[in-house]
């Protein structure tokens, strides 16, 4: 069996990345493109930048999980990331862009993995801090300057929690941006960032349960909205968003075990739908399902990681969705994080409710000293 | 791609971008576009020249075609646009300065607009109104060319309902073929899927019938689900192009069920009849199948609604005898479309729904044993045609041997969800040993279903 190759990846995805890099620096005037873009897939790749945000995650994860995060400019990235943030308090995929919340949970994760979740609230400890030094002199001019501050600072910082919450509607259910498309992704997201930001209360957890699962259907999948089609990413953030809430009683395990191991194929890979062909990117939704639930055993594990190692580029690196289809850092990603999953050596743990490096969630959600 | 590459001058860009909105403007009831190679294009446009030449017949508005020949071939030469019966073809060759040059145009436009808007600017004098609203015609004008090139830009779409939302006297027809457009080259947008249900939100909060609107958004959906793009190619595809073939389309038909909401008892079952005849012609479709299980779920809350007792049990009877008729409907087209997965599944949701909702044979209310008697002869028959579908010789085509690993574990499915639950023990033990044995054989991979899940979650 061939293996990961896991140095190829790590280059494939700081290439991108660079590429990336350079297309979110080009502003809206149509600049001569640098020379790398000039070929063919290079409109494809920037009409991708409004969801920058998604390719960052996306990339940054798999460098952690291979243990070569400290290769990328930490600062170049964090402060793009904080230039997406939107004054309501959201994240755009891109500057500029409008603020969605699927851009904010790969803004709130990216800063997570590189522990700087802080930075959402950075106003807040250092004006905590200089508050507490001023009483310590008792200088009240200094004390009400630094408080007025705080205040603002606070009101910068709240504004991503209100601003998450605020998406939430009488049902429970989440809208993605102030247009209010519902769909349980949105809820997924919802809970996740606030869970990673010791905010869950901030919202209604179990109107926002209740609404999940009236999205459940007979076959014990769940869908984007109540009546929706059963779908392995709609089931991944359905169960994730039950797991975080501690609510994963109402999943009946064995009805959803069986959906999910159906989706393995012969060639070992599993597709996301009855129907549907076999996709790498499937081996991160349905495994962290399967996982969550206590049903991995369920399906065969030497074939899906056969099934994913034969997707790699053995040559520039990259997995594809499928054997021999071109690669992307998308699927780059689920691959790598499938075998992750799939305990394959070499690679970091990685969390099945949270989609981050088990470390990075214990650093956050451990209770430290 | 072609040799001429990607460069152009940023006049150029911006030339071609006039071009565009120039043909949009002009035939707003352009229903399709597609990316086509430069070479093609030509090819298009000399037939178009051609035509034009010889019929004056058609009596094409002189303006127009003088207009369109200069979009055609705006240097005599190189052509970029094509665009006849409503279809405008683009040109793969210059893409990226066009997209670059319309984005930046939407940007400042929305800028400004944004400057502008909610300042007393727009509620003033007339003078201001008249300059305000050419500036939301400069927001709708480059946000519709940028979604044509970046079908996902979601800032696009969002400008575009601030726009609306400001405005009493909009025609939300035009901002359904907008969206409409944008998914005929690209199927899968989740954000032109989601404007289109923003839209129906806002015409729903206005009128109380949808009908009309139902019926085409129905339509759209088929159209969509089963197109086979008339483009010679597509660049455009950013997202899973392999999967462009697979007619199935998840956003499409999420789309049709969340229209059930809004359905009237009557419009039910007037879906229900009509996509019957779509299900057939695409039996590998599962989501169109899902679709159904919805629409039969709803028909079945809407009769046991009824107030009326008499009402309730009528309409309940004549829910039973469309359950029925799917039953035997679903079993020939199992029989006629070998090793289909989504007939299958069908099935599967039919026979446990069937057993549970009318098991108890109207005859017979009381008694377990009529009951259960009643579940016996229902299995018994699926057992035989269990039978048949197992009954074939072995064969290496993979439809076949599809066709009895689905009816293996349909049988398994059914065993679990029917018989252990209801306590009928159909003395197939044996059977049900033969038939983990023969998938354990067939899809090693699907072990649980050979083993574990029979002893693992039987109650
Ligand atoms: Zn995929």
């Amino acid at each position: 069996m061939v293996e990961l190759a896991a140095e190829k990846h790590v280059r494939y995805i700081i290439t991108v990345e660079k590429v990336s890099y350079s297309i979110r620096k080009l502003t809206c005037c149509p600049d001569p493109l640098p020379q790398y873009l000039q070929k063919k897939d290079a409109f494809e790749s920037v009409v991708m930048e409004h969801l920058r945000m998604n390719g960052a995650y996306w990339g940054l994860t798999t460098l952690d999980l291979l243990g070569k995060l400290h290769v990328v400019d930490q600062d170049e990235v964090i402060s793009w990331v904080m230039e997406c943030q939107h004054e309501s308090g959201g994240f755009a995929g891109n500057i500029g862009h409008d603020p969605h919340i699927l851009y904010t949970l790969s803004a709130v994760q990216v800063l997570a993995l590189f522990d700087k979740l802080n930075m959402l609230d950075i106003e807040k400890s250092v004006l905590e801090g200089q508050i507490s030094a001023f009483l310590v002199h008792d200088d009240l001019i200094l004390i009400h300057r630094a408080e007025k501050n705080y205040a603002l600072g606070l009101r910068s910082t709240l504004t991503l929690y209100s601003d998450i919450a605020s998406l939430q509607n009488e049902d429970g259910s989440f809208s993605g941006d102030m247009w209010g498309e519902v769909d349980t992704r949105f809820s997924y997201i919802a809970i996740c960032c606030l869970s990673l930001l010791h905010q869950l209360d901030k919202i209604d957890v179990e109107k926002a349960v209740n609404y999940i699962v009236r999205c459940k259907n007979l076959d014990g999948g769940f869908g984007a909205t109540p009546g929706g089609e059963s779908h392995a990413g709609q089931i991944f953030c359905c169960v994730g968003a039950l797991a975080i809430t501690g609510s994963l009683h109402h999943v009946d395990k064995d009805l959803l075990g069986w959906w999910l191991c159906e989706r393995q194929v012969k060639s070992g890979g599993l597709n996301g739908r009855p129907e549907k062909l076999p996709d790498v990117c499937y081996s991160w939704w349905v495994l962290s399902s399967l996982i969550m639930i206590d049903r991995v055993h369920w399906i065969d594990r030497e074939k899906l990681i056969k099934f994913i190692l034969d997707c790699q580029d053995l040559e520039q690196g990259g997995i594809s969705d499928r054997p021999d289809d071109a690669v992307d850092v998308f699927h780059t990603y689920f691959g790598v994080a499938g075998l992750s999953l799939l305990e394959y050596p070499g690679v970091k743990a990685i969390d099945p409710a949270y989609a981050l490096p088990v470390d990075v969630v214990n650093r956050i959600l451990l209770p430290h000293d | 791609m072609a040799k001429e590459g990607l460069l152009c001058s940023e006049e150029e860009a911006y030339d071609l971008l006039d071009q565009l909105e120039h043909i949009l403007d002009h035939d707003p009831l352009i229903d399709e576009v597609g990316f086509i190679h430069p070479s093609h294009l030509l090819v298009l446009n000399k037939e178009a020249d051609a035509t034009l030449v010889s019929s004056d017949i058609q009596e094409l508005d002189a303006r127009m075609s003088s207009e369109l020949s200069k979009c055609a071939a705006p240097k005599g030469k190189k052509a970029f646009f094509w665009n006849k019966d409503h279809k405008l073809g683009v040109s793969t060759a210059y893409l990226l300065p066009l997209y670059k040059a319309v984005k930046h145009k939407f940007m400042e436009a929305l800028a400004i607009y944004k400057m502008h808007s909610g300042s007393s600017f727009m509620n003033e004098n007339l003078p201001g109104n008249v300059a305000f609203s050419k500036l939301e015609n400069e927001v709708m004008r480059h946000s519709r060319a940028l979604l044509l090139l970046s079908s996902d830009f979601g800032t696009a779409w969002n400008a575009r309902k601030a726009v609306i939302s400001n405005k009493e006297d909009f025609s939300h027809s035009v901002e359904l073929l907008v969206s409409a457009l944008v998914l005929s080259f690209a199927p899968k947008s989740e954000n032109a899927w989601s404007h289109r249900r923003w839209v129906i939100k806002r015409i729903a909060s206005r009128c109380d019938t949808l009908e009309e609107i139902l019926d085409k958004e129905s339509k759209l959906v088929e159209k969509i689900a089963e197109r086979f793009l008339w483009r010679q190619e597509r660049i455009l595809t950013t997202c899973v192009p392999p999967l462009q073939k697979s007619k199935m389309n998840y956003r499409a038909w999420n789309h049709r069920c969340w229209l059930i909401s809004y359905m009237s008892s009557r419009q039910v079952l007037l879906e229900l009849d009509t996509s019957r005849y779509w299900a057939a012609l695409h039996v590998a479709d599962s989501s169109c199948f899902h679709y159904r299980r919805k629409l039969m779920l709803q028909m079945l809350a809407d009769a046991s609604e009824q107030q009326d007792a008499v009402a309730c049990s009528s309409q309940l009877r004549s829910v039973r005898k469309f359950w029925k008729d799917e039953l035997d409907w679903n079993e020939m087209l199992i029989r006629r479309y070998i090793g289909r997965e989504a007939l299958w599944l069908h099935r599967r949701f039919l026979s446990v729904g069937w057993v549970k909702h009318f098991g108890a044979n109207e005859q017979n209310p009381n008694g377990e044993g009529e009951v259960n008697n009643h579940v016996k002869v229902f299995m018994d028959y699926e057992l035989s045609l269990l039978q048949d579908c197992l009954n074939v010789p072995e064969s290496e085509f993979e439809d076949v041997q599809s066709q009895v690993i689905h009816a293996a574990s349909y049988m398994l499915r059914l065993n679990w969800e029917i018989c252990s639950s209801s306590g009928i023990n159909l003395n197939q033990k044996r059977r049900i040993s033969d038939l983990r044995e023969l998938l354990n054989r067939l899809c090693p991979e699907k072990s649980i279903l050979g083993g574990d899940i029979i002893y693992y979650a039987s109650p």
